[in-house]
């Protein structure tokens, strides 16, 4: 800056205002920043962004203004309406006209509204309003489902209908039913009353009759304007105040539309005996109403990549079928029972003992009359005269069909009197003392009669009967009054038959089957047999609880008994099914019966209760006979099979297995078939376990020839032919076996094909060209020396050594021919056996397969090989057992037959402790000729494989066949002495023997 | 505590000590871990469950299983668990983490029990494909190492000792797999093996059967011990175990109700009810006088004396 003021030249003063502003701009930010907060409110400056004073307004001469400059204020800015929504939620403000008015206004408007007054309601609409007023605010008193307003003005129509306002002027009033006028009610009722009373006139009745009438009269005029109303306003409430909404469905939704059968139950669950109805609901199984509470269903997803069988559908329901209507199924009646038991508790105390319902005619009588009864009188007063009527007629079906019966009159008219003028003295209280007091005089009237006549006892129990009902309907009146301030009457029940038979404790009428679902009829027996219990006195089986019961190990079917006692001993009240249990089957059900029948019997005649212990034991030998007599496959020989079961069971058996090499490495344990070749790799499919019997029962047939053999007489040798054909027989099966199970031709068809073909085709044609076998003795020689084929040199150890197998070059003929004639020779006895295994193509396996068995053979032969070899360690072995050297083959015969129980049992494999026995020998040979013993158990079958050949050829044969295979025994001994050498030694001593069987 | 020794019935545990509630549904298995410090059950909500039954405290939850989960176990370390279920597969936990470590799929069917064997190297599974398989957990194959298909029917339970594998299936039988000797020893029932269990000494096996009888075999030679009746089990799959002194069997009801009887004379020594619906599986603490009981109504019910 100071160079470039050199270089220019200035003219003139400079402006100083660009500085002064500058300096302003500069103090404006310093006073913003520091100082300017430490100064009093009202001390500060308000400035603009260039730091000049600012002034309000568009001039500048004014102050500073507002707040700041805001229009703020010091405490901050709230709106005054404000209120926290989170307390107290948005609330409707209840707006209204007078909200918007002023006092005077008001006041016009008050002038100016028109209402009727209670003095003038002609037609009585006021009152009906009032009662609708009334019964919304017991409404809102009540928990309403919808919340919010009750929506009476969406109920009630808008107007009039046309309808109403005809019957208006046909002189019908508000709040009326639309009937007769009462008048007309009043005087039917007065006229049964008074048919009653006529009745009961003897002949100081009519001075009763007089004295009684006109305190009726005025109670007529009295009390019975209220109860009156009560009776009459039902008729014509609106319907929404009947059915007040107790549901969440909308709106004429009905959801019983096409379940009616549920509507019952759930009509039955609302009103009154709520407790009652809770409870029965959750039991009921069924009750779609109920939700399955107790098992929740998980409603979780389940996996995108899981393939849906048609089984898997009910992924939502219960995968395991954990369903408790198992449980619950058992449990269900006795809850019922219980229930319904409860609900009877009330009234069973007070039904009268002793009352029986005759018959159904009377009760029918009865019936229709308390119908017609109920239905024509209106008033509540009317009960008195039909509490008496009703007694009257009570009394009259009990006698059948006398129709103007005096047999009420029997009773002395004193008595009656005096209840009558209790009941009027109770009338005029109105209280609820009423009844114990009436009771109380009944029941001196009572102990006054007993030994009066049965009828006029009867009669008072009728008079009882008809008083109860009065009370419950008093004291369903005085609720309802309470309620409703006696203008409506909202549950307008009229007692009906139903429910007047409920108080009573008595039996509903058989409802029409339709309308009942299946739960509700089971309840309905149940309480049939509840009631039967409370009307019916079980004079000889009362006690049958406590001393008899045959079932008392099985507690439903002693309840069950129970109910069969009752329903044979006390008619009246049968039930359609008669045994409870619905799970049980129509046939166990005719069993129970029977047994049930016979147990009653047993206890009718043989006084259950005296001779308890003998009669128990009586009883259960009966049951046993019923129970065996009427069943064809029952219980009891279930049973006798169980124990048959019990004796057979468990059965032990024992199958080779193989665990796989690495499970038996996870577990830390040397695999027992270490170096065995794997096992044929089975078809693995679905149709392989479907198709093929398991191996088990391969296994059970070979043990019923094993069985079969065994239950032969053991042939001594005398017996040798039959031995044999059996032996033969044997190997037969065995063979079999062996043929489906044997690893190792497979093992050889993968692993050894060159030389099996050699094998093979050397076999066919025997004479080939030695150079060829020069080369195959020297592969094999190669094999031997790597130690890779062990198979190969487990035959070499063999005893028969194949003469193609192993390098031999020449002379081969002739050991084969050898071997031709021992085969042939086993043919002749086999003929059937080699047709069958056509299968396996060349003699020379058929000679193996054939020859597989004989353990017991190869071991002596083993043996006599040992004793003529300088093998010391194994003449330890060889003492155990004959080794002589004559006669080898019929030991051995002997040996094996003895041997067959526990020797042949296991066919997949010789019996372990044979194998490894037999392991361990070939282990020693092994080792001797520098082998590992990787192959043992395989080389050990086939061992065996090959003796049998011999010994069944030797069995045939003459010794000749034996000194030659004692030769070739020589040789192999030899060769085990020393692997290396061998082959050649082999030839030679191969050459040797052929020579000298060529001699023979 | 009272490990050990006759235990006198006053000493069978009885009395009910906690609930473990958590279990939406039917809960289907609840098995002590080795030392009996913890429990793990699993059941129809798919979750497996760890509790400390003393305290009566849950632990955590394993969630994985796409249906209902039948069984469930754990290592000796506690470091690993085994579950499996209606979903075919069987899973492997790590406990701490709650992470699946490997899924093993290959039964055609439900898997009914899992166990691990001595050195938690393999889970040896029983299905209702009428198979055994085992699954190698070292590796990381998820292939069965072994599958043993004898069974003619589904297979209901497992167990497991040091050279065995121990099965019971629904044809009647009781196989035993040795392992040492490579052979399958079957003990046929002529019943429905529901669950089978062995004494703590190993010497025994006590099979739940579908005729309601609880059946005790020896092992070595096959006989039939004792029989056990009194409870029902007819229809669920449902636990039985032995006390931890050999002295008592113990075992479910279908009724609810919890039965013990006396080991050699068969008699019911006591029975009380415990839950209000089937008794799904009972295990039996391996040290003190403790015994954890689980139901289809949904808890699992601790019981001590």
């Amino acid at each position: 800056m100071d160079s470039d003021e050199e270089d220019y030249v200035f003219y003139g003063t400079p402006i100083e205002r660009e500085e002064e502003i500058t300096s302003r701009k500069k103090k404006a930010v310093a006073e913003a920043s520091g100082q300017l907060r430490t100064l009093a409110p009202w001390k500060q400056e308000v400035t603009d962004e260039e730091g000049r004073r600012r002034f309000h307004g568009a001039f500048t001469g004014g102050y500073s203004a507002g707040y700041y400059n805001t229009v703020g204020s010091k405490e901050g800015w709230t709106p005054q309406s404000f209120t926290s929504s989170r307390k107290n939620r948005a609330e409707i403000q209840q707006q209204s006209i007078l909200n918007f008015l002023d006092d005077d206004e008001k006041g016009e408007l008050e002038g100016r509204a028109v209402a009727t007054s209670m003095q003038f309601d002609t037609f009585g609409f006021t009152a009906a309003e009032l009662a609708r007023k009334q019964v919304e605010k017991e409404q809102q008193k009540r928990p309403s489902i919808i919340p919010g307003p009750a929506p009476d003005e969406i109920v009630l129509p808008a107007a009039d209908s046309i309808g109403v306002k005809l019957l208006l002027k046909m002189g019908w009033r508000h709040g009326h039913a639309i009937r007769d006028s009462r008048t007309n009610s009043l005087y039917d009722a007065r006229r049964e009353a008074r048919k009653a009373f006529l009745a009961l006139s003897s002949d100081d009745s009519a001075a009763m009759h007089a004295g009684f009438e006109p305190v009726k009269g005025d109670l007529d005029i009295a009390v019975d304007q209220p109860m009156d109303n009560d009776h009459q306003h039902p008729h014509s409430t609106p319907v929404y105040v009947l059915n007040p909404k107790q549901n969440l469905h909308g709106l004429g939704y009905d959801p019983f539309k096409h379940a009616p059968e549920f509507r019952e139950k759930k009509r039955s669950r609302l009103p009154g005996n709520k407790e009652l109805g809770h409870r029965k609901g959750f039991s009921m199984k069924d009750n779609l109403l109920a939700f399955r509470s107790g098992r929740t269903a998980p409603g979780f997803g389940i996996g995108a990549l899981e393939e849906l069988d048609a089984e898997d559908e009910d992924v939502y329901a219960s995968g395991y079928d954990f369903e408790e209507t198992y449980v619950q199924e058992i449990e269900e009646p006795l809850e019922l029972s219980i229930e319904s038991k409860k609900m009877l508790s009330g009234k069973e105390q007070g039904v009268l003992p002793g009352f029986k319902v005759a018959s159904t005619s009377d009760y029918q009588l009865e019936r229709s009359f308390c119908n017609t009864k109920s239905g024509s009188s209106d008033s509540g007063s009317k009960v008195a005269h039909w509490v008496v009527a009703s007694g009257v007629t009570q009394q009259q079906g009990l006698r059948s069909q006398c129709s103007e019966a005096t047999l009420g009159a029997q009773c002395s008219g004193e008595r009656w009197r005096d209840c009558a003028a209790g009941f009027t003295r109770l009338k005029e209280n109105n209280g609820r003392n009423f009844f114990a007091h009436f009771n109380c005089e009944l029941l001196d009237f009572e102990c006054d009669e007993v030994d009066e006549d049965h009828g006029a006892h009867e009669g008072c129990e009728g008079f009882t009967r008809g008083a109860k009902l009065w009370e419950a309907q008093q004291k369903r009146t005085e609720h309802k009054k309470l309620e409703l301030d006696g203008k409506v009457f909202p549950s307008v029940q009229k007692m009906t038959a139903e429910s007047r038979g409920k108080i009573l404790g008595e039996r509903p009428l058989e409802r029409s089957s339709n309308d009942t679902s299946s739960a509700s009829t089971s309840a309905d027996i149940q309480l049939q047999f509840n009631l039967s219990d409370t009307f019916t006195k079980p004079a000889s089986f009362n006690e049958l609880p406590d001393v008899a019961k045959p079932f008392r190990d099985d507690p439903a079917k002693q309840g069950r008994f129970e109910q069969f006692l009752k329903e044979k001993y006390h008619g009246g009240l049968r039930s359609k099914d008669s045994s409870g249990s619905s799970y049980m089957s129509e046939a166990a059900r005719a069993r129970e019966k029977l047994e049930f029948e016979a147990a009653a019997e047993a206890i009718r005649t043989g006084k259950w209760g005296k001779e308890t212990g003998l009669a128990n034991q009586q009883f259960i030998e009966l049951s046993v006979t019923t129970g065996l007599q009427f069943t064809s496959a029952g219980l009891e020989q279930g049973s006798q099979e169980e124990e048959l079961m019990k004796k057979m069971y468990p059965k032990r058996e024992e199958f080779q297995w193989r665990p796989s090499p690495i499970l038996c490495k996870r577990f830390d344990i040397m695999d027992p078939y270490m170096g065995k070749p794997p096992p044929p790799p089975r078809v693995r499919s679905k149709m392989d376990s479907l198709i093929f019997m398991p191996d088990s029962v391969k296994h059970a047939q070979v043990e019923e020839t094993k069985a079969y053999s065994d239950s032969l007489p053991v042939p001594q040798s005398g017996m040798e032919d039959i031995s044999k054909k059996e032996a033969d027989r044997e190997v037969e099966v065995d063979v079999e076996v062996e043929n489906v199970e044997r690893p190792v031709d497979l093992y050889k068809a993968i692993f050894s094909d060159d030389s099996d073909d050699e094998e093979e085709s050397s076999s066919v044609n025997q004479m080939e060209d030695p150079q060829k076998k020069v080369e195959a003795a020297n592969t094999t020689l190669n094999r031997l020396i790597a130690g890779d084929f062990l198979e190969s040199l487990g035959k070499e150890l063999g005893l028969e050594v194949p003469p193609d197998l192993l390098p031999h070059l020449e002379n081969k003929a002739m050991t084969s021919a050898s071997q031709k004639e021992n085969d042939s020779a086993n043919k002749g006895q086999i003929n059937a056996f080699v047709s069958e295994n056509k299968s396996s193509s060349t003699l020379n396996t058929v000679n193996r397969t054939f020859i597989n068995q004989d353990t017991e053979e190869s071991k002596e032969y083993q043996r006599d090989d040992v004793v003529e070899s300088s093998g010391n360690i194994i003449k330890t072995l060889s003492s155990e057992k004959k080794s002589g050297k004559v006669e080898l083959g019929k030991v051995a015969q002997v040996d094996r037959i003895n041997r067959t129980p526990s020797d042949r049992h296991r066919n997949r494999s010789s019996s372990s402790s044979e194998d490894e026995r037999r392991r361990k020998r070939s282990r020693r040979h092994r080792h001797r000729s520098s082998n590992s013993d990787s192959d043992t158990s395989d080389s050990s079958d086939d061992y065996r494989d090959r003796h049998h050949s011999r010994s069944k050829g030797r069995k045939q044969e003459s010794s000749r066949e034996k000194s030659s295979s004692r030769k070739h025994s020589k040789h192999r001994k030899r060769d085990r002495r020393d692997s290396l050498g061998r082959s050649h030694r082999d030839s030679e001593k191969d050459r040797e023997t052929a020579k000298r069987e060529k001699r023979r | 505590m009272s490990g050990g020794g006759g235990l006198g019935v006053e000493e069978l545990p009885r009395k009910e000590m906690n609930v473990l509630k958590g279990h939406e549904g039917a809960v289907l298995a609840a098995r002590f871990n080795v030392d009996g410090n913890y429990c793990l059950s699993c059941g129809k909500d798919r979750t497996i469950r760890l509790w400390n039954p003393r305290r009566g405290i849950h632990i955590k939850t394993y969630k994985s299983h796409a249906r209902e989960v039948r069984d469930v176990h754990c290592t000796p370390d506690n470091s690993k668990l085994c579950s499996c279920g209606g979903d075919r597969q069987i899973f492997y936990w790590d406990v701490s983490t709650g992470r699946v470590i490997r899924k093993f799929r290959g039964h055609d069917s439900e898997v009914n029990a899992v166990k691990f064997n001595e050195y938690a190297s393999v889970v040896v599974s029983a299905g209702y494909d009428r198979s055994v398989r085992a699954w190698d957990c070292r590796s990381h194959s998820t292939e069965p190492i072994q599958i043993v298909d004898t069974f003619l029917d589904s297979v209901m339970s497992v167990c497991l000792t040091k050279s065995e594998i121990i099965a019971g299936s629904v044809d009647g039988t009781v196989r035993t797999f040795d392992i040492r000797i490579g052979r399958e020893i079957s003990d046929e029932l002529g019943q429905p093996v529901n669950c089978i269990s062995l004494s703590n000494d190993g010497n025994c096996i006590l099979a739940s059967c579908l005729d309601s009888t609880l059946r005790l075999l020896d092992r070595s030679t096959g006989e039939l011990l004792q029989e056990y009746k009194g409870h029902t089990c007819k229809s669920y799959k449902m636990d039985c175990c032995l006390t931890n002194s050999d002295a008592h069997i113990t075992g479910g009801s279908e009724d609810g109700f919890i039965y013990y009887w006396d080991l050699v004379d068969a008699s019911v020594v006591s029975s009380f009810r415990a839950h209000t619906s089937v008794v799904t599986s009972v295990s039996y603490h391996p040290k003190d006088s403790c015994m954890i009981t689980a139901s289809v109504d949904g808890t699992i019910r601790v019981w001590g004396t």
